[in-house]
């Protein structure tokens, strides 16, 4: 008898709906959504977080491998509302982003770079603790699901509070230094940057990723970046390691190498 | 509109969901003072059993740390033989040690005439609150020694003594940063010197999820990923600094089986420090929770490359009021790379110099 009413509920929900069944999320037993998984930003915004057109690299030995790809950009309105100052600072960014760009020396990528690094990041989710491990420079960050903590000091990856509203992730996002840039075009925030994510299951397999930058002392006002999030879908998908310290090293202590005469 | 109809379903179907796990019990609260010591690993009981997850897993959740096992020497030395409880004298001895360590810390000067350490600051330091009653970390082969090495790990061990300068080894001034052990680096320190116990950073936390175990270590930020499905290792031309790992449960023991390192890079001992493994290299690990603040850690360190016979490494970790993990940015401030090497050609120039000055 159950069964019967739980059919007519359902046949009376989809035509009310007047759609297919939305598509059933991958939940933990208290019902929250499960985001564990290998995830993964296509697209080009490490390069540039706005519009951009192919361009050529800063090493024509590579020829087009060495070149910049073209993408439409995941700012929302694609205007970035810089303060007069600050929107002088990234031009100066994108014009020495060779020696400036902290990626480039294997600084860890901060908030919300490593979400659309060319890097996939595992999310593992449990209720008091959710983490992201990030393959680029073996960086991560731990969201505390718990009672909300101030962050003590300033740090690389910052300090992460996450609470659900219905199906989302919210993550309040406090305490960066600074020092990591928003791309490899020179966009940045200062150690003042305040950052509210959102992570939305679309499907079992597209993360909806949106994050809302507020920086009073670089932006006019707030603004917003979104993009989706896909799930490696490969068999056995793991994260692997990419420890880039090494391929850093000759270019920031090369100069410091003993010379043979 | 779908979502409250779905909410009505569920209430008609009268499903229940499982209330979500038992809520581990709060950190111990002992006193700093107090110097309690802590037992020698035993297999678990079978008297405490954890908690378990809301989806049915041992709940081994929380941050650990191997603090009460810091100064205890990873080999034993010859003369103790097969002890592996040290005697009351040994633990006094240890104690003093302790304190001796916390009030030089604790200075806020160096004394007139004394070398000024270039080491870390004093709060820095972390303390074993219980020190262990262990006479080294080894606790198999049974004299808590490190086994005979193969011809070709003696050749290794020679090949790392050689080339590598460590932090703070006198000798000849560094040429490269190649010269430095993958810590110095701020590399990585392997997947046991990332948890064998050292002066500070030995904060481990673990996060589960349904089919997953992350084990994260402040330093240098290593985040292993284990999954529990039973899916085969990657292929052997996936080689990492940290391994693939693969954990299972037996009963409550959470065992993760390591393989696919890369040759010749860490070895197994503090900060990732001994005779660099080889790609053969296979760790056993095994966690067991025995009390709401205890974990007895295990590693069967298998290498048959390397090392003649199988050897294993025991000692607890332990959850303390207020510990928590801290970012370790190694590689974003690793200040004393650039100092070394540029005090090492600075060094050259003044011999160069020197000899100039002679001629």
């Amino acid at each position: 008898m159950l069964v019967g009413v739980f059919d007519a509920l359902f046949l009376a929900a989809l035509s009310a709906a007047g759609q297919t069944s939305a598509p059933r999320l991958p939940r933990m037993p208290d019902g929250k959504p499960n985001l564990t998984g290998l995830w993964q930003a296509l697209g080009t915004a490490y390069w540039d977080i706005q519009d951009h057109i192919a361009q050529p690299g800063p090493f024509f030995q590579l020829g087009a491998i060495g070149a910049i790809p073209p993408g439409q950009g995941i700012v929302e309105g694609n205007e970035i509302p810089y303060q007069p100052w600050a929107g002088q600072k990234k031009k100066e960014n994108f014009v020495n982003r060779l020696t400036l760009d902290p990626e480039i020396k294997c600084y860890m990528p901060g908030v919300p770079r490593g979400t659309y690094m060319p890097f996939p990041f595992q999310i593992v989710e449990s209720p008091q603790n959710i983490v992201i491990a990030y393959e680029y420079a073996t960086a991560n960050r731990v969201i505390n699901m718990g009672k909300p903590r101030e962050a003590s000091v300033d740090t690389w990856m910052g300090t992460s509070n996450g609470h659900w509203e219905g199906d989302a992730l919210v993550v309040d996002v406090t305490g960066l230094n600074g020092q990591s840039w928003l791309d490899r075009a020179g966009n940045f925030a200062s150690e003042n940057v305040h950052i509210v994510e959102r992570y939305t299951l679309a499907d079992p397999d597209h993360l909806n990723y949106e994050a809302t930058i507020e920086d009073k002392t670089v932006f006019t006002r707030p603004w917003k970046i979104s993009l989706p999030l896909y799930r490696r879908k490969e068999k056995n998908a793991q994260i692997t390691e990419f420890k880039c310290v090494e391929f850093a090293e000759e270019l920031i202590y090369g100069n410091l190498r003993k010379q043979t005469k | 509109m779908s979502r409250r109809l779905l909410v009505v379903i569920a209430a008609v179907l009268l499903v229940s969901v499982a209330v979500a796990g038992q809520t581990p019990a709060p950190a111990r609260q002992t006193a700093p003072s107090s110097r309690q010591t802590t037992p020698v690993p035993k297999t678990a009981t079978k008297s405490w059993a954890p908690p378990k997850t809301a989806w049915g897993d041992p709940d081994l959740q929380g941050t650990w740390t191997s603090d009460d096992s810091i100064g205890v020497p990873l080999q034993r030395p010859a003369t103790i033989g097969e002890r592996l409880v040290a005697t009351d004298a040994e633990i006094a001895q240890r104690e003093v040690n302790i304190t001796r360590q916390s009030q030089a810390d604790e200075q806020e000067f160096a004394a007139p005439n004394a070398r000024a350490g270039t080491g870390p600051p004093g709060h820095w330091g972390e303390r074993a609150r219980r020190p262990s009653k262990q006479t080294s970390l080894i606790v198999d082969p049974p004299d808590g020694r490190i086994p005979a090495l193969t011809a070709e790990g003696q050749k290794k061990q020679a090949e790392a003594a050689a080339a590598r300068i460590g932090a703070g080894v006198g000798g000849r001034p560094a040429a490269s940063w190649e010269d430095f052990t993958y810590y110095i680096r701020c590399i990585t320190r392997g997947v046991t010197g990332s948890i064998f116990p050292v002066i500070y950073g030995n904060g481990a936390q673990i996060v589960q999820s349904p089919g997953y175990v992350t084990i994260l270590h402040e330093m240098v930020h290593e985040a292993r990923i284990i999954p529990l499905d039973g899916r085969p290792h990657a292929g052997p031309n996936i080689r990492t600094y940290m391994g693939d790992s693969r954990g299972h449960w037996e009963g409550n023991t959470l065992v993760i089986e390591t393989t696919n390192f890369l040759a010749d890079k860490t070895g197994i001992g503090l900060n990732g420090g001994g005779t660099p493994t080889s790609d053969a290299l296979r760790l056993v690990e095994r966690y067991s929770r025995t009390d709401a603040n205890t974990i007895n850690y295990e590693v069967t360190i298998d290498d048959p490359k390397t090392y003649t016979r199988p050897w294993k490494v025991a000692f607890p970790i332990t959850q303390e009021p207020g510990y928590s993990l801290f970012e370790y940015a190694c590689h974003e401030g690793n200040y004393a790379m650039v100092d070394m090497l540029s005090g090492a050609r600075a060094e050259e120039k003044a011999a160069e110099e020197a000899a100039k000055q002679k001629k």
